[in-house]
């Protein structure tokens, strides 16, 4: 197995050529229900030294479980899970080498600030003047010196998320796990956080495991993205790769941006496929499918063309129904053949071509064409 | 809807009757203990003006002194056994039993018996702690001991036994109602900060319910205090406290004296409740989070 399929490119040059990497974090097949509920079901992930992982996923997908069983917050009923190579899955969360930032940030309420910040170095055992001169330095690093006094409730909600930051990594844990961190915070100030978060986490090579269902977050952030839905894993990979060719068809209408479209293979040639959907017919580059077979395929919005060529050989008729403008994108929204919603961006600030109402043609090359070829696991 | 402003004429006529009731009830009857205290008579009259003569003569009798301790040390020692049962009571049921159908079980369980009037689970006690009462019994039953015994009822071993039963309840309440409060990520959060169950409850859990003991700890005090019924029914006439004194020399028509012990009995429960505020501000509970 290459344990490296999922690092970012600039992440294995960095590696000496003979060593094996070390993996951070790594869960084999873990299940965990709850009476008739299952909530994670067989999710594997490896996760290298110092990765930025998102788990993106709607509501209930079960990435929230599954950051609690690495947590050890809950106990998976079947699987392993491995940090820094050791085996932890019965172990209880104190004994792991982890941090976690929670939804709600968690703060001890009755501490201050410092102390808040001091009470994972005063749970190894430091000695206080190491605490109080460490403490001293992270509340400085993370700009919240002047709140040392301070009792949480009388924060806003950034500050407090800075200090929960702050207690999380001032025991230099090997991963620190995130749940929905700046899903608290007002919108404006998320921007700027996720950029603070990303070039710690870069600073510190901490391995970071974010949970999150926004995807821009996760996009933006993560050097490898983990879409999950009904308690499983759909697809993981580099943001550009889960972007570019989504591996199913639950992938690619998550993600923004998408069409998907289902049908019947009808013929196969050259390395193409021409599919049957209520759309229309279509060319989709694949080879592997038998004659017959229910499959599904995605083009992205920007990929279509109203200004159709030769090469265009994807067409179908539909009618706009809206126009958004989004100051770099225009974004038409059609209505399909068959009813569903179809997707057109432009880019550039030029002039619209499209008016609302209108019936266009509408066209895409077979190679920009994705099939859905995963299967969720 | 219509509000009322804080400041308008309505709102302090809505303080009215209640105000009223406490003046009536209250106020005055203290204010009225105060000064028959100090009466220098059986009556007040000119020829006899106010004194402190009769603070004298109790702080003199060194028998009436002890009792004051005895009175104090006993409810000190049932605040702290009702105080750790309490609160273990209320940590089991708030953290442990997750079944809500459980916890209401439990909670009848403790709640049910509060429907009867404190005297009367009081008296309950006397068939169970008796020579031949179900105690008894069960360890002649099980020989554990040949001939029953006797030191259970009127002692002060029963008194105990059947306060902790009728007060550990008003110790646990506003402690379940703070575990209730602490938010599970707390506890979660200490644990991945590398807490131990133990170190969690000592920094997080318990420090957050401390609102909680000291009221309960109050209610206590000022109960056992106070409680003159239980003392009177499940100790006999061996044992006595501050608040049997009163009713002694009420009965005996000793007004003044009367009136001497109860006003120390309030000065006594007063200072509690002062101390009490001073280790939690019960005013601003809750207000951290």
């Amino acid at each position: 197995m290459d344990t490296l399929a999922h690092t970012v490119p600039g992440n294995e040059a960095a590696l000496p050529a003979m060593a094996r990497p070390q993996l951070d974090l790594e869960l084999r097949g873990i299940r965990k229900r709850y009476g008739d509920f299952t909530a994670v079901d067989g999710v594997s992930l490896k996760v290298a030294k110092g990765q930025f992982v998102c788990l993106l996923g709607p509501s209930g997908c079960g990435k929230t479980t599954s950051l609690r069983c690495i947590a050890g917050l809950e106990e998976p009923d079947d699987g392993d899970i491995l940090i820094g190579g050791k085996e932890v899955t019965k172990d209880p969360p104190w004994e792991r080498d982890i941090a976690m930032m929670f939804q709600d940030f968690a703060l001890f309420p009755h501490m201050t600030v410092a102390k808040n910040v001091a009470f994972g170095l005063e749970m190894l055992k430091k000695p206080k003047a190491a605490i109080a001169e460490r403490v001293q330095q992270v509340l400085k690093s993370f700009e919240i010196a002047s709140l040392a006094d301070r009792k949480p409730g009388s924060l806003s909600g950034g500050q407090r998320q800075r200090v929960a930051l702050a207690r999380a990594m001032i025991t230099e844990p090997r991963i620190l796990l995130l749940d929905e961190p700046i899903g608290a915070l007002d919108y404006s100030l998320r921007e700027t956080v996720m950029l603070e978060l990303k070039l710690l986490q870069q600073r510190t090579g901490i391995s970071f495991i974010w949970v999150t269902h926004d995807q821009n977050e996760a996009f933006s952030l993560g050097d490898l993205v983990v879409v999950m839905n009904h308690a499983r894993i759909e697809q993981q990979g580099a943001p550009e790769e889960i972007l570019q060719r989504p591996a199913t068809a639950f992938v690619a209408s998550f993600v923004q941006g998408n069409n998907v479209f289902r049908g019947r293979v009808v013929q196969a040639v050259d390395g193409l496929l021409k599919v049957e959907t209520p759309a229309g017919s279509f060319l989709v580059p694949g080879s592997d499918c038998a004659i017959g077979s229910e499959v599904s395929f995605s083009v992205r919005a920007e990929n279509l063309t109203d200004i159709t060529g030769d090469h265009h050989l994807n067409r179908l008729t539909a009618r706009c129904t809206a126009v958004e403008y989004f100051g770099s994108v225009r974004r038409h929204i059609f209505e399909r053949p068959d009813g569903e919603l179809l997707k057109y961006d432009q880019f550039g600030a030029h002039a619209a071509r499209i008016a609302a109402g209108q019936a266009t043609v509408l066209g895409w090359r077979p190679e920009d064409t994705v099939l859905h070829t995963g299967v969720a696991a | 809807m219509s509000t009322i402003r804080v400041r308008s004429a309505a709102s302090y006529w809505l303080a009215v009757p209640a105000a009223a009731w406490m003046l009536g009830v209250v106020v005055v009857p203290i204010v009225l203990l105060g000064w028959v205290s100090l009466w220098g008579g059986r009556s007040f009259s000119p020829a006899s003006p106010l004194t402190f003569d009769n603070y004298s003569k109790f702080f003199a009798n060194k028998t009436y002194l002890q009792l004051a301790l005895s009175t104090v040390t006993h409810t000190v020692m049932l605040m702290a056994v009702t105080g750790v049962v309490g609160y273990a009571i209320a940590y089991f049921m708030t953290m442990k039993v997750r079944h809500p159908a459980w916890r209401l079980v439990l909670f009848l369980a403790f709640v049910v018996p509060f429907w009867t009037s404190t005297l009367i689970r009081g008296i309950a006690w006397v068939p169970f702690l008796g020579v031949n009462g179900v105690i008894n019994q069960a360890l002649m039953i099980t020989g554990a001991t040949r001939s029953p015994i006797e030191a259970f009822l009127y002692s002060r071993f029963g008194i105990s036994m059947a306060q902790v039963s009728l007060y550990t309840m008003m110790a646990a309440g506003p402690v379940i109602y703070m575990l209730n409060n602490i938010a599970p990520q707390l506890r979660e959060a200490a644990m991945t900060l590398k807490a131990p169950p133990f170190v969690v409850f000592w920094r997080i859990v318990f420090p957050l319910t401390l609102p909680g003991v000291v009221i309960g700890q109050v209610l206590v005090f000022l109960n056992v205090m106070a409680d003159f019924a239980t003392v009177a029914t499940v100790g006999g006439n061996k044992h006595a406290m501050l608040p049997n004194l009163v009713l002694l020399f009420y009965e005996g028509s000793q007004h003044r004296a009367a009136s001497v012990v109860a006003v120390l009995l309030m000065a006594c429960m007063l200072i509690g409740v002062i101390a009490a505020m001073k280790v939690v501000d019960i005013r601003r509970l809750g207000a951290d989070r």
